[in-house]
């Protein structure tokens, strides 16, 4: 069953009296197990295509398809359910909890996600582990450097097993050591836990870690590639 | 959810400390002035209780029993034991029988001074203490009775109860005992007799003193009437009605019915306070809250990223509103215990903290806090996903 298929997208922002189009017809469609990263340049809809499928936005037509399930013909608060159940979002700035400690930030995921009684300590132990933060739990987010919030980050999103993880630029608050780091474990849980990851990027050599490369202009996906690593 | 709650306090720990605060202050309000009320009421009754008179005598127009002005003639006590009849100096006079069934009447004249201690007021007795003790259960425990304050020397002489005694202070601010010297009436007294139980005031004078000291010349405020018999009392009452008509007699078991009446103001003071304390503790919490949900917003944008329900967040937020709440009780009660202890050692003020008024300033304090959160609560539940993750 393809994960993700977007058919038709449309979505315009009512800006005062002006309509602003952002999406206006973008289709596309994701296997179980890819790594796609959605390239294009800032204005053409990529980060709206990401919220409307993360269930954050309602598009204005078209359909959302995610694991067989429409989202665009849910209410929010259904939208909301799915995203618990099959969304992880990794975002550029991070957005940890900056009280919690790391741990406190996945403990708060696996809480949001199973409810009180039903945490799993082993999958967060196994994620750690890939992750290579089992030194770094008792740890606040200004403790730790960019590189080591955004696995956390990471690992917060993969900690409820999602169908889908989505990630909004997560490299572009990194140097380029950590950038590689970073991508260099997004490629792993994709290998290892057969991890769907949808990114986007404005870093051609981020995005060539990727299976496919998807570009975007103007609210359309005017070209999908297999990229020259998957190949 | 248990450890967000805790990191978002004590992020902001003034804050919180004064959410806490204003919390407590309703608490406390509430607390102090409702046992205020019930200890003053309660110490009220005790001291009614020890008057082993059936029968209270006001005069025409009184039902009120604080603050009387010295207006029924003293001779009606005379007259109510033996009867009176036409003189020589007043030929006019209506006769009256002595009333049957009366074993003793007593004079009483009362006055309201402001507390020697400062807060609050005091009820001075002026008193014919022959007659007193026959119509009360007053009984001394130390030094002597009132002479009747005629005689040169006695006239300046004072009793006080054994409260009055163990927590009173002199002129120069000491510990009270026999021979210490008191302001009574804005004049220097000095204490002859401790007494035991409190009885009505707890500062009894003699009734001729009160009389030249207020100007109320062989007048008092009320008669005790003590019958032979307690079974008399009705009778008693319907004679003393019949042949002193246009006067106030009741008998001393309406008397807690009477301070009701008289007190029926305070009750709806008291309701006002306990409203008070509700505005109070929403008003804290609902701005204290608020302004955490807009410095939070992006924290409610990380959490509906994850997935996090309406219910989920409002829950949150309530939590947290209790938690605060709770803190603000306890601090509300340490408060109040503090704040009783200090005033009942330092003043005459009785101030009863009853389970049943301290339950219900827990339950407004924390009411009055999840109420207050509610408001900022669905607001942050319903903040847009993606404007509350961009926020800065």
């Amino acid at each position: 069953m393809t994960v993700l298929e977007t058919i038709d997208l449309q979505m315009i922002y009512h800006v005062g009296k002006v309509d602003v189009p952002a999406l206006r017809g973008a289709t596309l469609q994701v296997e179980p197990g890819e790594y796609v990263a959605i390239m294009g340049p800032s204005g053409c809809g990529k980060s709206t295509f990401l919220h409307i499928v993360g269930g954050m936005l309602k598009p204005t037509s078209g359909r959302v398809m995610i694991e067989g399930e429409d989202l665009t013909a849910m209410t929010d608060a259904q939208r909301t359910d799915l995203r618990r159940r099959k969304i992880g979002f990794v975002f550029q700035r991070f957005n940890l909890f900056p009280t919690l400690t790391a741990e406190g930030n996945l403990k708060l995921a696996e809480r949001i996600y199973a409810g009180k009684d039903n945490r799993d300590p082993a999958r967060r132990r196994e994620v750690l582990k890939v992750l290579g933060l089992e030194d770094k739990m008792n740890h606040k987010p200004l403790e730790l450097s960019g590189g080591e919030q955004q696995r956390v980050a990471i690992a917060r999103a993969l900690i409820n097993r999602p169908a889908i993880i989505l990630a909004d630029e997560p490299t572009g608050n990194l140097d380029t050591e950590n950038s590689g780091v970073v991508l260099n474990m997004m490629r792993q849980l994709n290998k290892e836990f057969g991890q769907t990851i949808i990114m986007i990027t404005h870093n051609s050599e981020a995005a060539a870690r990727a299976d496919r490369i998807i570009e975007m202009r103007d609210g359309h996906v005017v070209r999908s590639t297999v990229s020259t690593q998957a190949i | 959810m248990n450890s967000l709650i805790a990191a978002n306090i004590s992020q902001r720990p003034l804050r919180t400390a004064i959410s806490i605060i204003g919390v407590a202050l309703g608490v406390i309000l509430i607390t102090l002035f409702v046992g205020l009320s019930r200890g003053m009421m309660r110490d009220a009754a005790e001291r009614q209780a020890n008057v082993d008179a059936e029968i209270r005598f006001l005069p025409s127009g009184n039902v009120s029993l604080a603050g009387n002005p010295l207006m029924l003639p003293s001779r009606y006590a005379d007259a109510i034991l033996h009867g009176v009849q036409p003189t020589a100096e007043d030929p006019d006079i209506q006769p009256k029988p002595p009333i049957d069934g009366v074993a003793a009447v007593s004079p009483v004249g009362e006055y309201v001074q402001g507390s020697v201690a400062g807060i609050g007021f005091e009820m001075v007795d002026g008193i014919d203490y022959p007659s007193f003790i026959n119509t009360t259960h007053l009984t001394l425990a130390q030094g002597r009775g009132l002479e009747d304050g005629r005689t040169s020397g006695t006239e300046y002489e004072v009793l006080v109860d054994h409260y009055y005694a163990a927590s009173g202070k002199d002129i120069d601010g000491r510990p009270v005992h026999l021979g210490s010297r008191i302001t009574v009436l804005g004049h220097t007294f000095t204490i002859v007799g401790i007494y035991e139980p409190s009885v009505l005031g707890r500062v009894k004078i003699p009734l001729h003193t009160m009389q030249q000291l207020l100007g109320g010349v062989e007048n008092c405020t009320y008669l005790l009437v003590k019958c032979e018999r307690p079974e008399l009392a009705d009778r008693v009452l319907q004679d003393l009605r019949r042949y002193y008509p246009g006067n106030n007699v009741i008998l001393t078991t309406e008397i807690p019915a009477l301070y009701s009446q008289t007190l029926a103001p305070v009750e709806i003071f008291l309701n006002v306070v306990i409203g008070l304390g509700l505005v109070i503790s929403v008003l804290v919490i609902l701005l204290a809250m608020y302004t955490t949900i807009i410095e939070r917003t992006r924290e409610i944008g990380i959490l509906k990223s994850l997935g996090a329900s309406k219910r989920f967040i409002v829950m949150t937020i309530e939590k947290e509103a209790a938690l605060i709440s709770v803190l603000g009780v306890v601090l509300g009660f340490v408060v109040a215990v503090i704040g009783k202890l200090a005033l009942e050692a330092n003043t005459r003020l009785m101030i009863d903290l009853e389970p049943k008024w301290l339950l219900i300033a827990a339950m407004i304090g924390v009411l009055g806090g999840v109420l207050g959160a509610i408001y900022p609560a669905l607001r942050a539940a319903n903040l847009d996903p993606v404007e509350a993750i961009s926020y800065d």
